[in-house]
C-alpha cells in the first residue's frame, strides 16, 4: 500500500516538475505539455545505432529510472508512510546515487557516438567534482540525528529545521543535488546546444522517454532528500503531514530549476576546482562546526 | 518489517520498474515499428559518419581530482559509523576525528600545492 502510494506520489510529482520545465523552455504554462510529449514520443522510431554495445544501451535508462525510485524508497512522506525505513537509511541514499553516474556513463558508451562518449565521460569528471558534496553533509545530519534512519533525521529536527541548524551543509547539499540530477547549470552530460544532447543524442523514441522518466524522477527524488535531510520533512504547523511533504519538495525541486534557469553552464575544469577547492573544505568545516554544536546545543 | 524483507520490497521495486519499461516498450511496439532504412542509424557526429573509431582511449584530464578522491571516498566509510556514535563518544570523538580529518586535510593541500586540482 505505501509502495503504491509513494510510487504514484513520485510520478505525480515529476509529471509537474516536468510541466514546470517546461514553462520555463517555452514560457507558456501547459498541463498537458508532458503528457502530450510522452505520447509523441511513445509514436516516434526508437532507433538503434548500427554498432551499439546493446547491453549498456538498452541499460542505461532503466537503470537510472531505478535509482531514482530506490532513493524515495527510503525517505518517508510522513510518519509512517515509507517503503523501507533502513537502518542504513542514509548511507543506502550515497549507495543509489552512486549509480547514477554509472547509467550516464552506460549511456554514453552504448551507442558508439562521439558526442554521446564525451557527454558520459565528463559527467564522470562531475561525479569526481559533486560526491564528496554529497556525502559529507549527509554525515553532519546523522551526527545530529545520531542515527541513519531517515525517520530519526526527520525527527531530530523537532526544534530546529537543519537549514537553521547547519545552513552551510544545506548550500552545498543543493547544489550537489543539483549536480547529480544534472539541472543546468550543472547540465554538462546533456550539454544542449553543444554536446547535440550529449548522453541523449543517440536515444529516440520509448528509449528517450524512459530516460526523461528517469531524470524527471530523479529531480524530484532528490528534492525528497533534501526535504527530509535539511527542511523537516513531513513537520509543520495546521496541515496533515504529508502535504507539507508535498509542498517542500514541489518548493525544492521548482528552486532548483528556477536556480539554473539564470545560470550560464558551468565548465567541467571550472566545477572541479570549485568544489575540490572550496567546496570540500567548507564541507569538512561544516561537520566540524556541526560537531561543536551537537556537543553543546543538540 | 525485518531488513530481509526490506531488501525483497527493494527488489520487487526493481521488477517493478522493469515490468513498466516493458510495458512501454510494448505500447511502442504496438504503435508502429522501427523503418529500417539506410544511413539512419548513423550515430550524430554532424551529418556523417565518425572518421576514427569512438571506443578510443580517452584523456581523463581530471586525473588529480580522481586520485585525491578515492582517498576521500574511503574515508567517508569511517564517518558515516563515527557519526552514528558521536554523541555518545563526546568530545574524544570530535579529536579523534579532527585529527583524522587535519592529516586527510594536509594532503589535499599538498596535492592542492602539487598541482593536482588542475586541468591536466
Amino acid at each position: 500500500m505505501n509502495t503504491l502510494v509513494i510510487v504514484l506520489s513520485l510520478l505525480a510529482g515529476a509529471y509537474l516538475v516536468a510541466v514546470l520545465e517546461a514553462w520555463l523552455a517555452t514560457g507558456r504554462f501547459r498541463l498537458a505539455a508532458p503528457a502530450w510529449a510522452a505520447v509523441a514520443l511513445l509514436g516516434r522510431e526508437s532507433i538503434v545505432p548500427r554498432t551499439p554495445d546493446r547491453i549498456f544501451f538498452e541499460t542505461a535508462p532503466v537503470l537510472l529510472l531505478v535509482v531514482a525510485l530506490l532513493v524515495s524508497a527510503v525517505l518517508p512522506l510522513s510518519p509512517g508512510l515509507i517503503i523501507a525505513d533502513m537502518t542504513t537509511g542514509a548511507l543506502f541514499v550515497n549507495a543509489v546515487l552512486a549509480y547514477v553516474p554509472v547509467a550516464l556513463l552506460m549511456a554514453g558508451w552504448g551507442p558508439n557516438g562521439g558526442y554521446a562518449l564525451v557527454g558520459g565521460w565528463r559527467f564522470l569528471g562531475q561525479t569526481i567534482a559533486y560526491s564528496m558534496l554529497i556525502v559529507m553533509p549527509i554525515t553532519a545530519v546523522a551526527m545530529r540525528a545520531e542515527s541513519l534512519l531517515t525517520t530519526a533525521v526527520v525527527t531530530s529536527q523537532g526544534a530546529v529545521w537543519n537549514i537553521v541548524y547547519q545552513p552551510l551543509g544545506f548550500v552545498l547539499f543543493f547544489t550537489a543535488a543539483m549536480a547529480v540530477s544534472f539541472l543546468p547549470p550543472f547540465d554538462l552530460p546533456t550539454a544542449g546546444g553543444e554536446l547535440a544532447g550529449g548522453v541523449e543524442a543517440e536515444y529516440t523514441g520509448v528509449r528517450l522517454g524512459v530516460f526523461r522518466l528517469g531524470r524527471m524522477v530523479l529531480v524530484v527524488s532528490l528534492a525528497a532528500v533534501t526535504t527530509v535531510f535539511y527542511l523537516g520533512g513531513w513537520m509543520g504547523p495546521v496541515l496533515p503531514p504529508w502535504a507539507w511533504s508535498a509542498i517542500k519538495i514541489l518548493a525544492v525541486s521548482s528552486t532548483m530549476l528556477l536556480t539554473g534557469h539564470y545560470l550560464p553552464r558551468i565548465r567541467e575544469a571550472h566545477l572541479l576546482a570549485w568544489c575540490w577547492k572550496l567546496g570540500i573544505p567548507l564541507a569538512l568545516l561544516n561537520i566540524f562546526i556541526v560537531g561543536v554544536m551537537v556537543l553543546i546545543w543538540p | 518489517m525485518s531488513a530481509l524483507q526490506q531488501y525483497g520490497l527493494l527488489l520487487a521495486l526493481i521488477c517493478g520498474v522493469i515490468g513498466l519499461v516493458l510495458i512501454l516498450f510494448a505500447l511502442a511496439r504496438a504503435i508502429g515499428r522501427t523503418q529500417q532504412e539506410p544511413g539512419k542509424n548513423v550515430p550524430a557526429t554532424a551529418g556523417m559518419p565518425s572518421r576514427d573509431p569512438v571506443w578510443v582511449r580517452y584523456h581523463a584530464r581530471y586525473y588529480g581530482y580522481a586520485l585525491l578522491f578515492l582517498a576521500f571516498d574511503m574515508e567517508m566509510a569511517f564517518m558515516y559509523p563515527w557519526a552514528v556514535v558521536y554523541r555518545q563518544t563526546g568530545l574524544v570523538a570530535l579529536l579523534d576525528m579532527g585529527v583524522f580529518l587535519a592529516i586527510l586535510f594536509l594532503g589535499l593541500l599538498y596535492g592542492w600545492s602539487q598541482g593536482a586540482f588542475r586541468r591536466q
